[in-house]
């Protein structure tokens, strides 16, 4: 790679914490959503995407301001504000969409074993183990490689993306109204479901708890609270910047031609107008440690919150007891997933889509306690949202319940 | 005994029978002679608006119902206190200090028992049972509990090591110091990484000026930088002089020049000397990392003089179990522990039974190489020199292994992408 390419990379990358973020919401989960998207509706999902990052930028930034401004993270204010049961019940929420995107995330790597030839099950268990060891001994030169890699996967499909010669014209007017599509009622029921899978995988459940621990690790000062929020903004659109060139790379190769896409070859042909015949490979290594990124933050994020809810950290005495907790719920979570995917004839695509729109399910419930606490002047002061992070929000979140509540029907009436 | 869990939501009743509200909360305060707050008045919450009712107008607080003596209106006025401690808004789900573990912990739950006639908050719950009884499931916890644990308590803090942490909202608690002031400061380091920046505030205004100075001292130099960013440059002048210079240093290094070159001139001239020359070495060499408060003697002296010479210098110094002797232009030639110094005979010089191959390392040399050099040698601390064998400081064991092995809050749960700066 030219040393100049490098560096600019690893300069996005080490931004800060909210791009560090945006970035690791790109996950395999993503991937995977992303290509979906592109490859079944084509450019109209670029729309959904434009109002997708300006929420993504505005919770991010909630979820931020709050832990810089209280000093707490978002769990221990909701434990604090609205106590245990309510604690509870989100935490609960939190764990089954996380336990959702972990399948997610290993359904990826079982599909990768079958374009590698490597026996299924051995590399998931092997991929368990490595994960394992990363946690208890990972440091941060190999976090921050497979972070490089991942990152390189993406600029890769922005390469394929301009290599596929796109009609440019109608993606970037796709981005103010969905247009060139027949609106079938089969294609606006896609729509609809695939659209949550994008809100679900762009916005997550854990990014919301991330965002506020990572704050709250960093010690950072609420006099750089200006900074900081420039870098939400900046992190969620980087995170759909990327995003963009993913779709656009699969409508220009797999939309355009009427690909259906159920396989991880099928998803590779995204890349073939830069990897040409290595796209295959590429695919799966790049899709593979965008798997391994999400197989360790997801379920840290997990873990993190539970102490945070049920306030099992800061202990001195107790700190081997306590972390055996911590790496006992990390690991179950992964087992869990294990077992899930063995299920039989489930699709890596399929298995995305229905998780992370249950990703976006759970999405209001957070909101909700989020809005409520970055409204309250009581806890915020002068940095209580403003009119349009208060309204923009809210109306979002009514309009993600409404969307949850039809895709439900949608699906279970077969409409 | 009940828990707060299982009171609030009852229904209270007036004289009569007729329910006037349900009970929102409970207000304690601590009286001088003894350490628990006893319960001072309910909170009731009623369709439309909450009034306070004092506890000596309630006749039974432990039933299904709370009855209360009077008739709605009736009642005498609460007169509310500065010290008041609602104990639902204020302390249950809030982080509290367990000063016992210095640890900071979550209340579950709070537990309530009757002392002639009073209430008294006797513990509070921060265990799993506490969370059980809120959910609901107290019934459960009961049978789970005691059968599993050894101790009926587990999970249970008394109050006397309960510390209240001040929130956003509740200005009106207030940290008394006494509790904290027993703790080791690496327990108060340690306490503070789990606080906010209000709350830390507040606590550091608690410790005594040694105290401050040994907590800092243990604690990250950019978050110390952040601590004492609102301290008055008085206050943080006298902190530096009390802090080791190799400590005050690098907490120096962590503020903005121009503070900190107003604060070396704000300091006594002597260690504003010393700090002054550490600042000019990078922060993992030998140079940032030495102190320059060491023993030194010079080689004519004998066992005896030094002892008396120990006792009036060894105050000042970090560490004086090596006492290191230089000549008059300070060249290093030998060192001696206190235990070869004790069993020495009095009158005998220090040149006969002093170590000529003295083990010291460069001012240059970098942090790894001084950790292999103390653990090599098995040293409590090792002496830096420059190229003349001039000697400059000492660099004790726990600053050259710091950053090998991080202090506690540093590595107590794995951090979601190491230690990415």
């Amino acid at each position: 790679m030219h040393p100049r390419m490098r560096r600019i990379i690893l300069l996005l990358s080490v931004f800060g914490p909210a791009t560090i973020t945006a970035m690791a919401d790109n996950d395999a989960g993503g991937v995977a959503t992303y290509s979906i998207a592109g490859a079944t509706l084509g450019y109209p999902i670029l729309f959904a995407l434009l109002f997708i990052t300006i929420l993504l930028g505005v919770t991010q930034e909630m979820g931020m301001r709050l832990t810089l401004v209280t000093r707490r993270g978002l769990a221990d204010l909701i434990r604090e504000k609205f106590g245990v049961k309510v604690s509870i019940f989100i935490f609960l929420g939190l764990l089954v969409a996380n336990l959702g995107t972990i399948t997610v995330e290993l359904s990826a790597i079982k599909t990768t074993s079958s374009m590698l030839n490597i026996p299924p099950m051995l590399f998931v268990g092997g991929i368990l183990i490595l994960a394992f060891l990363f946690i208890t001994r990972g440091n941060y030169k190999l976090t921050q490689n497979i972070m490089l890699i991942v990152s390189l996967f993406y600029v890769v499909y922005i390469i394929s993306a301009v290599k596929a010669h796109p009609d440019w014209g109608l993606a970037v007017s796709n981005l103010v109204y969905p247009h060139g599509v027949v609106w079938t009622h089969a294609y606006i029921r896609n729509y609809l479901i695939i659209g949550m899978g994008v809100l679900g995988t762009t916005i997550t459940p854990w990014g919301q708890f991330f965002i506020s621990s990572f704050a709250f690790d960093k010690k950072m000062d609420s006099d750089t609270l200006s900074l900081s929020q420039f870098e939400t903004y900046w992190g969620a659109f980087l995170t759909d910047f990327f995003s963009f060139f993913m779709i656009v790379a699969t409508a220009s190769t797999l939309f355009a031609n009427g690909i259906k896409l159920e396989s991880g070859e099928q998803a590779a042909l995204a890349i073939q107008p830069f990897a040409g015949h290595l796209a295959g490979t590429l695919f799966a290594y790049g899709i593979l440690a965008a798997a391994f990124m999400g197989l360790i933050i997801v379920p840290l994020s997990t873990a993190y919150a539970f102490s945070e809810f049920f306030g099992l950290s800061g202990s001195l005495d107790t700190e081997f007891s306590q972390s055996k907790i911590f790496y006992i719920l990390f690991m179950a979570q992964l087992v869990v997933a294990a077992l899930l995917i063995t299920i039989p004839g489930i699709s890596l695509f399929q298995m995305a889509v229905a998780t992370q729109s249950l990703n976006a399910m759970v999405l209001p419930l957070i909101f909700y306690y989020l809005i409520k606490l970055t409204n309250s002047t009581k806890l915020m002061g002068k940095h209580a949202n403003n009119g349009f992070q208060k309204y923009f929000s809210t109306i979002f979140s009514i309009l993600i319940i409404i969307a949850s509540i039809v895709t439900i029907l949608a699906i279970v009436f077969r409409w | 005994m009940a828990f707060i869990s299982e009171l609030t939501g009852k229904p209270v009743t007036d004289i009569d029978g007729i329910q006037i509200g349900v009970l929102k909360d409970l207000i304690a305060r601590t009286h001088k002679e003894f350490n628990h707050p006893v319960v001072d008045a309910i909170v009731v919450q009623s369709k439309n608006e909450q009034s306070i009712i004092p506890f000596s107008e309630v006749l039974v607080l432990l039933a299904t119902a709370i009855s209360l003596k009077q008739n709605k209106g009736g009642f005498s006025k609460y007169i509310s206190q500065d010290d008041d401690i609602f104990l639902i808004e204020d302390v249950l789900d809030k982080q509290i200090i367990d000063t016992d573990g210095a640890r900071v912990v979550r209340v579950n739950d709070i537990e309530l028992i009757r002392v002639n006639g009073n209430m008294i908050v006797s513990n509070v719950d921060v265990g799993t049972s506490g969370i059980m009884r809120r959910l609901g499931m107290a019934k459960l916890a009961r049978k789970i509990f005691p059968s599993i644990k050894k101790e009926p308590n587990q999970g249970c803090i008394s109050w006397d090591f309960v510390e209240l942490l001040r929130h956003d909202q509740s200005m009106r608690l207030k940290v008394p110091a006494g509790k904290l002031a027993e703790l080791h400061p690496s327990d108060l380091a340690d306490i503070i990484s789990d606080l906010s920046h209000t709350e830390t505030g507040e606590f550091l205004d608690n410790l005594n000026l040694k105290q401050l100075a040994d907590t800092l001292e243990e604690i990250e130099p950019d978050y110390q930088a952040s601590l004492i960013k609102d301290m008055s440059d008085e206050k943080v002048a006298d902190l530096l002089e009390e802090m080791s210079p190799d400590e005050a240093a690098d907490l120096l290094a962590e503020l903005p020049s121009t503070r900190s070159e107003n604060l070396l001139d704000m300091m006594e001239d002597d260690e504003a000397k010393d700090v002054r020359k550490l600042l000019l070495f990078h922060e993992e060499s030998a140079g940032g990392l030495m102190t320059t408060d060491y023993v030194s003697i010079h080689p004519d002296l004998t066992a005896e003089q030094t002892i008396k010479k120990l006792r009036e210098i060894g105050e000042e110094a970090e560490l004086i179990y090596y006492v290191y002797v230089t000549d008059v232009e300070n060249h290093l030639i030998g060192v001696f522990s206190l235990s070869d110094l004790i069993m020495a005979q009095p009158k005998i010089k220090v040149t006969e039974f002093m170590h000529k191959r003295v083990v010291s390392v460069n001012l240059k040399d970098e942090q790894d190489e001084i950790a292999q050099v103390v653990s090599k040698y098995n040293l409590l601390a090792v002496p830096v020199v420059d190229d003349q064998n001039i000697m400059h400081g000492i660099v004790t064991t726990d600053d050259a292994l710091d950053k090998i092995i991080p202090t506690s809050w540093k590595k107590r749960l794995p951090r979601f992408f190491g230690t990415l700066k």
